[in-house]
């Protein structure tokens, strides 16, 4: 159970849930910890109440199979093809972060750093699948696990002055700055975007279903919940000791990076550079991985019978594929976590009702899977377009888009599901 | 107060440290079963 919970950690413990809310603690103190306990909560609730029933499934190695087993042919594809649209876009996040720590630790060109980062990346999944993926997520957590905490108890022994009542007064100005700059309204976005928009994605479904048994699937997903409290308070923690250290116009992606450079001799510094990149490359593979096999098990078998052999082509051929989409979609990310919120509002809708409904009720109607799925994307979408559109022309203004979207969009493919469920039962007669 | 959640964060971070310690273990464990 260790290694499913390391590598459950390791796939979401990318640049986001590291750097990015480092970068949060440093802008905006605790707020981020209570947002991201609503992630901890989610993983807790899905071990607790969906992980087992996922597990439970016969013959299911995706998550596009789970939806298909339950809806049929077309809502599988459907899935699929939502799977791998989704993998490409929050790799191309991690590989945008993967870039900013080559390009500070080499001083390559910004492009050329997401491009080996994603290279080299992409060898863990085209040659070892998913077995090599556990593995090296293991490693890769073991690496951070050890590395980032020492580092924060090294920093507020050493480094910060004036001791617990320094700290104590960086985090209240901090969290005081972060609570009058967020309105009510995206503070109960951004905690919807954290309770929803990773549930399941398609790299932690494989591992529910690829548990040994449905108590190992429950357990390993709590652990990871109760663990990513602890690691977030870390992460924010060093965000906030890095105030007095650092210089307050600093960017929050890279908060983390210049207080390693601040704080740690040449040594450490390499050391938890290599942890650093040990944190993206554990997300960016995972997510790779997935993609290709949602690419090749939910799409390409849906249509065209294909033997052992040549699947494992068709799925070394589709990491390299949305590895290359994730290098070229790098360069359009705003920001580590609002390209992150960007997939979440795309996600909870699009897949959330029709998967959870799907997994709790007795008689899934295809056409409420197939409506709730089309709906909720393209709900999501323009919802995200015409906001950007009024904050942009109509009343100019600084606000994070996602986490206003993520509840409407979420409510229209409810309601699409619910219709699209009377309309069947009603034409069924059943 | 400020004690508390210098104590906390501390915590926190041992508590980070012990699970990798807990899956280094794991992993020689699992090692050595599967030789």
């Amino acid at each position: 159970m260790a290694l499913v919970f390391a590598s459950l950690a390791a796939t979401y413990i990318g640049p986001g849930f590291s750097l990015g809310f480092a970068g949060r603690g440093f802008k905006s103190g605790f707020l981020f910890l209570g947002i991201g306990l609503a992630y901890a909560l989610q993983n807790i609730l899905v071990g607790l109440l969906v992980a087992p029933r996922l597990r439970g499934l016969n013959g299911c190695h995706t998550l596009g199979e789970a939806i298909g087993q339950k809806y049929g042919k077309r809502c599988h594809v459907l899935a699929g093809a939502i799977s791998v649209g989704l993998c490409a876009g929050f790799a191309a996040v991690m590989a945008k972060a993967g870039g900013e720590v080559v390009h500070d630790i080499f001083g390559l060109p910004p492009a050329l750093s997401v491009i080996v980062v994603v290279a080299l990346t992409a060898l863990f999944p085209t040659i070892g699948g998913l077995r090599a993926n556990v593995v090296a997520d293991s490693f890769q957590f073991i690496t951070f696990s050890l590395l980032l905490p020492l580092m924060l108890l090294l920093v507020l022994s050493i480094h910060l002055k004036g001791g617990p009542a320094a700290f104590a007064a960086q985090a209240s100005a901090a969290t005081v700055e972060g609570l009058s700059s967020t309105s009510t309204l995206e503070i109960i976005g951004l905690v919807a975007a954290f309770l929803l928009g990773e549930t399941l994605i398609p790299p932690y479904a494989n591992r529910a279903l690829a548990c040994r048994t449905t108590n190992v699937s429950r357990n390993s997903f709590i652990l990871a919940g109760l663990f990513s409290m602890f690691w977030f308070m870390v992460m924010i923690s060093l965000g906030i000791t890095a105030r007095s250290i650092i210089p307050a116009d600093t960017g929050e992606d890279v908060v983390l990076l210049n207080l390693v450079k601040s704080v740690m001799p040449t040594f450490g510094r390499a050391i938890l550079f290599v942890a650093l990149v040990s944190v993206v490359t554990s997300s960016l593979d995972s997510l790779l991985n997935a993609g290709a096999v949602a690419f090749t098990q939910d799409v390409v078998k849906s249509f065209v019978k294909l033997s052992d052999d040549l699947a494992l082509k068709v799925g070394r051929a589709a990491t390299l594929a949305i590895a290359a989409v994730a290098a070229v979609g790098a360069v359009a990310v705003p920001s580590i976590i609002g390209g992150l919120l960007i997939c979440y509002t795309v996600w909870a809708p699009s897949i959330l009702p029709t998967l959870i409904i799907g997994l709790w009720i007795k008689n899934p109607r295809p056409l409420a899977g197939t409506l709730s799925m089309g709906v909720g994307t393209v709900a999501a979408v323009t919802f995200w377009i015409i906001l950007w559109l009024i904050f942009k022309f109509v009343y100019p203004a600084n606000v994070e888009i996602p986490p206003l979207v993520i509840i409407p969009a979420l409510a229209a493919a409810l309601l699409a599901y619910a219709a699209g469920h009377w309309i069947e039962k009603h034409k069924s007669g059943a | 107060m400020e004690l508390l959640l210098f104590i906390i964060v501390i915590i926190g971070a041992l508590v980070v440290i012990a699970s990798g310690i807990w899956v280094a273990i794991s992993l020689i464990n699992s090692n050595k079963r599967a030789r």
